[in-house]
């Protein structure tokens, strides 16, 4: 009998093909894109266009411990260290396509600054030196607490947009239908996903949160494919099963529930999971894989418009506040780990006051801990132990003080 | 006609006194630098060696990161175009210059009879300059100078990720405690500073001949893995930390005759 | 060239001492608004009778901006939070925030907590400005900062006032292009510093007396013959060239300004507003016709090619990139047009600056050689 498919594997499969098709597609001569990672993909998917995405590139350079060399060329050529890093990577493998996963150059690019500006940035420099088309959809910044109808109506506008310069680029029509094909399906995929995160609410949780990293990247590249929604399918009966068998994914439980706040540290992502394993701490959630719940009315452009807006990036204090509060409600969390992380200067330039604000209305511990996403030099292994243990004892010094107030106020007298 | 270069370091100064451009009558080197009472002296002694006193001396340029408050200069120039002109001076076929001092690492680009036609200088922070070596030496309990000595006796190099020093302190903390041999770590130390340097260096395109000057370029060890860095053979400075003395010399003798 | 020497340091002092035109507007019970960096539609606030005030943040350390930031976030936001904590802004009746970029997105928001006492006035541009959509929504972010500053001045802003603000206002612009080209015949008279702070006064001072002062300067400038200069000219590009201290140092060795790029000064005015019958539209215009700014979005980086055009016809020797540490707008600028004036053979220094830990003395070696290094060249 053949072994039984996991998800894992699927996911792995699934992964492979993504890169190979891509370049298979531009050896056949077919055009192919870069997209920043929560580009309205329902635009390129209902073109059918080979689209690949250099932030989830970058990350899996960063995670075979690939990313110094291009770090050090990108650096020759005169950017600055200080520069995002998953940018510096990219902009180096676009001179020397040197790594272990090749991925195509691209013919155009797409890209929307619902996670930050530095995004624009850094594809003007694909679209100078590469002389290429750019397509921007910018959705600004919500100072307030959502988009205002005037900023929903240049976004629609900057769609329309997008539209004719894909049917330029292309030189075919975009077919309505298809649109609200791949609108429903990517809503289908979409929730899915939010099953399978929230999956993870259960004590103990089924997944290692590290685990949600590697999915994340099937909804990065195909949130607005069939099969997506069966690698989704298959996650989700595994966690059901587990959670009825009551199974923790750490063989002696999980002594501790942690969020992380940030993208994972992909240079050492080994290393900060085995520190976890040691310290018994599951990261049940995170701030990060979330982002691909990208829920809406199929065919309503206005919701499409405004789920793309509201990426946490891009909102304002209050809502991360409340957003940061209902998880660490719903997911039952002891603590959150802040990622101090040196290339996403948007998450780290409001984090503090995040942590105070979060703080102040939960009863959640807090730590925090420098790193980077994918420049292996900023981050220091000792002190990210060192911190995860003294979280530990803050965790453990929180809960006996609860237990010992719920016995007092269980006192009868 | 007799001018003399100092050259103000920041953790040395160095004196070269020159006759007619060409004939170096004494050089000094005193091991501390800006700031200290190492400028006066270095400068005193080098004329005193050679029965000469102040006023037999046409010109006097000052450089390095303490050349303005050396007050006994007629001018002052900086370690960039006295390190290019000395090293022109030494080798004649130079295009790139490496210069690791103290605070500040450089590369520079050279072009037609000595000039300088390009130059650029590390960032703000520390990783890859003297002050890195001399930190992670302390860690190690041993002098700067027997550095390369050590990393050359290493086995399996390993590789300090760090360019950060306070980072790369605890780095190299762990690795000792963890029981990593001190050779392995003395080479992982010197490749990461050649490492950053070399960025530099590429930063403003290699063309050889490349030389090295500075204190910096006696640690043949450096020498030895800028070479494999940078894929060209690195010369090291005849005149190694006087260099930028010899230039400021010939300088003076220039603006003077 | 006794008055030329009082226009002079008349703006000097404004640029050096803005607490004391500040206190003086206070006197005259004229309400105050500060505007962000960079570009805050200054206009709307000068329609509504305010001063609208620039804040460029300042020399300072920091004591109280860590509790909102790491080191890591420019030290122009670092600082202007900074000074905001420390209250030295309590007189603002308002503080406009441009979210042009990830530091500025951060810093209103900080701003909203840390310094409650100024009122937040939050502005997000388009980025796809030449879009016509971009023009409507630019156009209702304004109406609504013009509804912010019609509650807090406590009168209704007319479209006859705000056309008055912009020809006020396109007019300061013509003069400082005016006062920059003549500047370059002058360079022994109108030194670096000098000429930064004749541009930067006008962040203190109401336009119409800006505007007075610096056209009495020009005509007492042409009144002289052309200076010859002995020194080299470079150019300045980047967010700002401060500390005040690097422009000292470029006159210590010999290097005048011939033109400048830098977002606190020319970038300011070398495009004028539209004018038209509906204002707030032709402010909202004006930020799709600018261009050459690394806030700007430009696909296809047509400043490399203006810094380029801008170095040929004003002859300068060199360009210097003064770039704000951790400034990514600007960093992922410079490898561009680096490529473009290597090509060009013009010499470009790298000038990284900081306003909180500025290091002066690697500033000063770095200009310094480069300085030796054109004059030596040709």
């Amino acid at each position: 009998m053949p072994e039984k498919l996991t998800s894992r594997n699927l996911l792995n499969q699934l992964q492979t093909r993504h890169y190979t098709n891509a370049y298979a597609a531009k050896m056949k001569g077919q055009l192919v894109g870069w997209a920043t990672s929560i580009f309205p993909q329902e635009f390129c998917e209902t073109m059918g266009l080979t689209v690949v995405y250099p932030e989830n590139h970058a990350a899996a350079v960063a995670a075979k411990r690939g990313a110094l060399p291009l770090l050090e060329q990108a650096e020759s050529e005169g950017y600055s260290v200080d520069l995002c890093s998953y940018a510096r990577i990219n902009l180096a493998y676009m001179k020397s396509q040197a790594a272990e996963i090749p991925i195509p150059l691209p013919d155009f690019i797409l890209c929307c600054n619902n996670i930050c500006n530095t995004l624009i940035k850094w594809y003007e420099n694909i679209a100078a030196e590469l002389n290429i088309p750019m397509i921007l959809i910018d959705v600004p910044y919500n100072h307030g607490y959502e988009p205002t109808p005037a900023a929903i109506d240049y976004i629609k506008s900057e769609f329309g947009e997008c539209i004719r310069q894909l049917e330029k680029i292309t030189g075919q029509q975009f077919n309505q239908e298809r649109f609200q094909e791949v609108m429903i399906l990517s809503n289908e995929n979409s929730r899915a996903w939010k099953r399978a995160l929230d999956l993870n609410q259960a004590v103990p949780a089924p997944l290692n949160g590290f685990e949600l990293f590697n999915y994340m990247s099937q909804m990065v590249c195909a949130r607005g494919r069939q099969e997506t929604g069966e690698l989704l399918k298959l996650l989700i009966e595994e966690l059901e099963e587990k959670i009825r068998l009551g199974k923790s994914c750490y063989e002696d439980g999980e002594k501790c529930r942690v969020m992380w706040d940030g993208i994972a540290c992909w240079p050492h992502i080994k290393h900060n999971f085995k520190a976890f394993e040691k310290n018994g701490i599951n990261i049940v959630c995170s701030s990060y894989p979330e982002a691909w719940v990208l829920l809406y009315e199929p065919g309503n452009l206005d919701e499409l418009a405004k789920v793309y807006s509201m990426i946490g990036n891009n909102t304002c204090m209050e809502y991360q506040a409340d957003k940061r509060e209902r998880e660490v409600k719903n997911f039952k969390l002891d603590g959150i780990l802040f990622h101090v992380n040196r290339s996403c200067k948007v998450m780290d330039f409001m984090q503090y006051e995040q942590q105070r604000l979060v703080a102040a209305r939960t009863d959640v511990s807090i730590m925090n801990f420098d790193g980077d996403q994918a420049d292996p030099r900023n981050f220091a292994a000792a002190q990210f132990e060192t911190r995860l243990e003294a979280l530990m004892e803050i965790v453990a010094h929180n809960k006996s003080a609860k237990k010992s107030k719920e016995v007092t106020n269980n006192d009868p007298a | 006609m007799i001018t003399a270069g100092v050259d103000i370091g920041s953790t040395s100064s160095k004196v070269v006194v020159l006759e007619e451009g060409e004939k170096i009558l004494s050089k000094v080197i005193i091991p501390v630098g800006a700031g200290s009472s190492g400028p006066a002296r270095a400068f005193e002694q080098s004329i005193r060696e050679v029965n000469l006193s102040r006023e037999d001396i046409k010109r006097v340029i000052a450089t390095g990161y303490g050349r303005n408050t050396f007050t006994g200069a007629d001018q002052q120039i900086t370690e960039i175009t006295c390190h290019a002109r000395g090293v022109y001076e030494l080798v004649p076929g130079v295009k790139t210059i490496i210069d690791i001092g103290g605070q500040d690492a450089k590369a520079i680009g050279i072009g037609k009879g000595g000039t300088v036609s390009n130059f650029i200088m590390n960032d703000k922070c520390a990783a890859g300059t003297g002050r890195f070596l001399e930190v992670m030496s302390r860690i190690l309990e041993i002098n700067i100078e027997d550095l390369a000595d050590l990393a050359a006796s290493a086995k399996n190099e390993i590789s300090i990720s760090n360019t950060c020093t306070v980072f790369a302190e605890s780095e190299v903390i762990s690795q000792l405690s963890t029981g990593t041999a001190r050779e392995d770590v003395a080479a992982g130390i010197v490749q990461s500073v050649v490492g950053r340097v070399a960025g530099l260096v590429k930063r403003i395109g290699v063309q050889s001949e490349v030389v090295m000057t500075g204190g910096v370029c006696l640690n043949w060890m450096i020498i030895k893995v800028m070479e494999k860095e940078l894929d060209v053979p690195v010369i090291a400075s005849p005149m190694a930390q006087l260099t930028g003395a010899l230039g400021a010399a010939l300088l003076a003798f220039e603006s003077a005759s | 060239m006794t008055q030329l020497k009082d226009l002079l340091s008349v703006l000097e002092n404004v640029a050096n001492n803005p607490a004391q035109v500040i206190n003086k507007c206070l006197e005259e019970k004229r309400l105050m608004i500060g505007c962000a960096p960079e570009y805050c539609p200054e206009e709307i606030v000068y329609a509504a009778g305010m001063l609208p005030v620039g804040l460029w943040g300042g020399s300072t350390s920091i004591k109280n901006a860590n509790l909102y930031f790491p080191a890591f976030a420019c030290s122009l936001v670092q600082t202007t939070l900074e000074l905001g904590m420390r209250g030295v802004y309590d007189r603002l009746a308002g503080i406009i925030v441009p979210a042009h970029c990830d530091h500025l997105k951060c810093f209103g928001q900080d701003w909203k907590v840390a310094v409650p006492q100024v009122r937040f006035i939050p502005l997000a541009h388009p980025i796809n400005r030449k879009l016509e959509a971009a023009v409507e929504y630019l156009k209702s972010e304004y109406f609504r900062i013009k509804s912010v500053l019609e509650e807090i001045g406590g009168k209704p802003i007319s479209d006859q006032a705000l056309s008055e603000a912009i020809e006020i206002y396109n007019d300061h612009r013509k003069t400082l292009r005016e006062f920059t080209t003549i500047a370059r015949d002058y360079c022994t008279t109108i030194t670096p510093s000098l000429r930064h702070n004749v541009i930067k006064s006008g962040y203190f001072m109401d336009k119409l007396e800006h505007t007075q002062l610096v056209n009495s300067l020009i005509r007492e400038l042409k009144k002289a013959p052309p200076e010859e200069w002995q020194g080299k000219k470079v150019i300045l590009t980047g967010i700002m060239a401060e500390p005040n201290e690097i422009l000292d140092m470029f006159e210590d060795y010999g290097l005048a300004v011939a033109a400048d790029d830098l977002a606190q000064e020319s970038r300011q005015f070398r495009t004028d507003v539209p004018q038209g019958k509906d204002p707030l539209e032709g402010l909202a215009r004006y930020w799709s016709c600018m261009e050459g700014c690394s806030l700007l979005y430009d696909p296809q980086k047509n400043r490399r090619f203006m810094l380029k055009t801008m170095a040929e016809e004003s002859r300068a020797d060199g360009v210097v990139a003064c770039i704000m540490k951790f400034c990514e707008m600007e960093e992922f600028d410079y490898p561009i047009y680096k490529k473009t004036l290597e090509e060009a053979k013009i010499p470009l220094l790298y000038l990284e600056l900081d306003l909180v830990t500025p290091s002066l003395e690697q500033v000063r070696t770095r200009i310094q050689s480069f300085a030796e290094m054109i004059s030596r060249k040709r």
